[in-house]
């Protein structure tokens, strides 16, 4: 269990045992140690502690939440205000050695774009000390993992949003890096390339090899991986299994949607008990804060079971997506 | 698909790749549009003094005497090429190579690379030179074919102050594009610097006695002109003045230190240097 400092309401930058993490140092893909970035008198990352094992793991946050900046730091673009940071084993601010290890598809829509995707990814290989021949080969093959082969020879300038994002996780990926670091890499992409996107990257971590994603919109990260680091404010607020952070937000207030014929005679039922701390109406549903949700969710099966508050045709709970666990823990 | 893991390179190879990668960007980018004009102007004025002299309109006279072509090219060397065309183009390219790359956010393709960060802007800075020099020389070649058998000059007595022409508008475009990489690697404006360094200190050090010339490229750069200088205005003719020129050993070397310090620097700077993208 590591722990952090509080940030706002949301409580303790919480470890949960068991999501993947807490490996060996030998294991550890990515080791920071309170780190801290500042722009001038703005936060970008406030005294951030954590270590990544391997595998996928998600960064989510909203915009601002700081993880950007945190992926920034990790692939050297950025130099630590304090702390370290040290990626496989290495330190990275003054390390170019390590990127043949670390491969980066960045977040801003930036290229070349009067060069084709082939000729961008093998330039970019060619950096890395491949042969020209060789450098050429491996970017089709890269262009060919995103489905991009048939447009390889065009120049990226002409190429569509979702495609430009392909061609940034090609030269991401193409030297087969141990560590692929995306930054919304999933934004722009259509349902099909999405899925793709998302398949390719499972089984690129089938592999043995790990992979870090940021992104703001959490079903992305979901499909991806259950393990995340939920930011916010330049800090981690909880980082997991998505389902041991939900066990995690249990102790938080929990929100539970009841649709009734009846929802008034509902809540009637349900005010004064202790584990409940307030409700609301919207139409025909009733939206019970509770503390205590095993508690609560007992005592509303007993009730549909007697129907004593008339018939209860649905029960929800918001907490049952990703979305609901970020919106607890920022809020 | 399983690739061997790559060998670490090599400084200079890390720089030859670079310069692989930049060269093409550079011939392609929106700015040799402005070199093309800038080097293309003294061109079609030589093509223009040339089609005079061909249909014998007039000969180029000064006081009356004939100006022979070769007289004629030496002041264009001096007032087109030294004086705007390479110190200018110097700056658009030279303040260019680190910031276009940061404005345009592609740096951080580069800066992820297994390459040392100095050898990004080393490895810019050749295909700088080279983009240059592959317009500027040919340009000033053309000038002198142009120019040089007007009036009686003859090209096969003169070449050898063409080649000595050639290789000063070479040591201008090294020097300028080596301090004005530096420029760039160090302040967020670089352009605006640069041409007020081209425009501004360059101009004014060179009219105060005294040793502040000696801190100004043109004062060393002068000092190789095979030419002698024209006298075409009032600032030329205080220059002149004032005019100690160094001797061209000591010019050679004052500008190669020149060079060598300013991309040391300009390499240190990248490698030290956090460049913030803007969101």
């Amino acid at each position: 269990m590591m722990s952090d400092e509080r940030s706002g309401a949301v409580g303790p930058h919480e470890r949960v045992a068991g999501a993947g993490r807490g490996a060996p140092a030998t294991e550890e893909v990515i080791a920071v140690d309170q780190l801290s970035k500042w722009y001038g008198q703005v936060i970008g990352l406030n005294d951030v502690t954590l270590t990544i094992g391997p595998g996928v793991t998600g960064l989510l946050g909203p915009n601002g939440a700081g993880k950007s900046t945190l992926l920034k730091l990790v692939t050297g673009q950025l130099k630590p205000s304090k702390g370290t940071i040290r990626i496989l084993g290495e330190p990275v601010w003054g390390n170019p050695a390590l990127f043949r290890r670390v491969g980066l598809c960045p977040e801003q829509d930036a290229f070349y774009d009067r060069m084709t995707g082939h000729e961008w990814v093998t330039a970019l290989l060619r950096l890395h000390g491949y042969g020209e021949r060789e450098a050429a080969d491996t970017a089709m093959g890269a262009l060919e993992q995103v489905d991009l082969q048939d447009a390889a020879h065009k120049r990226i300038g002409a190429y569509s949003k979702g495609m430009r994002q392909r061609v940034k996780l090609a030269q991401a990926l193409a030297h087969e890096p141990e560590l692929l670091v995306l930054d919304e890499p999933l934004s722009g992409l259509d349902p099909l390339a999405r899925r793709k996107t998302i398949r390719l990257l499972r089984s690129w971590a089938t592999l043995g090899r790990n992979v870090i994603v940021s992104s703001h919109i959490l079903h992305e990260v979901e499909a991806l991986t259950s393990n995340i680091l939920l930011m916010h404010h330049g800090r981690v607020l909880a980082e997991g299994n998505v389902h041991q952070i939900r066990d995690l937000i249990d102790e938080h207030p929990h929100t539970v949607c009841l649709r009734s014929k009846h929802p008034r005679a509902l809540a009637t039922a349900l005010v004064g008990n202790e584990d409940v701390l307030s409700l609301r109406f919207e139409e025909d549903a009733l939206f019970v804060q509770t503390a205590r949700p095993d508690a609560f969710y007992a005592r509303v099966t007993e009730m549909a079971a007697i129907n004593g508050a008339g018939e209860i045709y649905e029960i929800t709970s918001p907490d049952d997506n990703l979305q609901a666990v970020f919106e607890y823990l920022v809020k | 698909m399983s690739h061997a893991p790559r060998p670490a390179q090599s400084y200079w190879h890390a720089v030859l790749r670079v310069f692989d990668m930049s060269l093409g960007q550079m011939i392609w980018s929106k700015r040799t549009v402005f070199m093309v004009l800038a080097t293309g102007a003294p061109v079609a004025i030589g093509m223009l003094l040339r089609g005079i002299h061909e249909i014998g309109m007039s000969s180029f006279r000064v006081n009356g005497m004939p100006v022979p072509g070769p007289v004629i090219f030496g002041g264009m060397i001096w007032i087109l090429y030294l004086r705007f065309v390479v110190p200018v183009l110097g700056a658009f390219y030279g303040t260019s190579l680190m910031s276009d790359e940061v404005e345009d956010k592609t740096i951080t393709y580069l800066f992820t690379r297994p390459v040392p960060r100095g050898s990004i802007i080393l490895g810019k800075y050749l295909a700088y030179l080279a983009c240059t020099a592959l317009v500027v020389l040919p340009s000033v070649t053309a000038v002198y074919l142009l120019i040089a058998p007007v009036g009686g000059g003859s090209i096969g007595a003169t070449f050898p102050q063409l080649l000595a022409d050639l290789g000063l508008l070479a040591v201008g475009l090294a020097v300028y594009g080596a301090v004005f990489a530096l420029i760039g690697a160090l302040v967020p404006r670089p352009l605006v610097a640069g041409l007020m360094l081209v425009f501004g200190w360059e101009q004014v050090a060179l009219l105060v006695p005294g040793y502040l010339r000696r801190l100004t490229v043109a004062h060393y750069l002068q000092a190789l002109v095979p030419h002698s200088m024209p006298q075409d205005d009032t600032v030329t003719a205080i220059q002149s003045l004032f005019s100690e020129p160094p001797s061209i050993a000591s010019s050679l070397l004052s500008l190669a230190v020149i060079l060598v310090v300013s991309l040391w620097l300009a390499a240190r700077t990248v490698e030290r240097r956090e460049y913030i993208l803007q969101q």
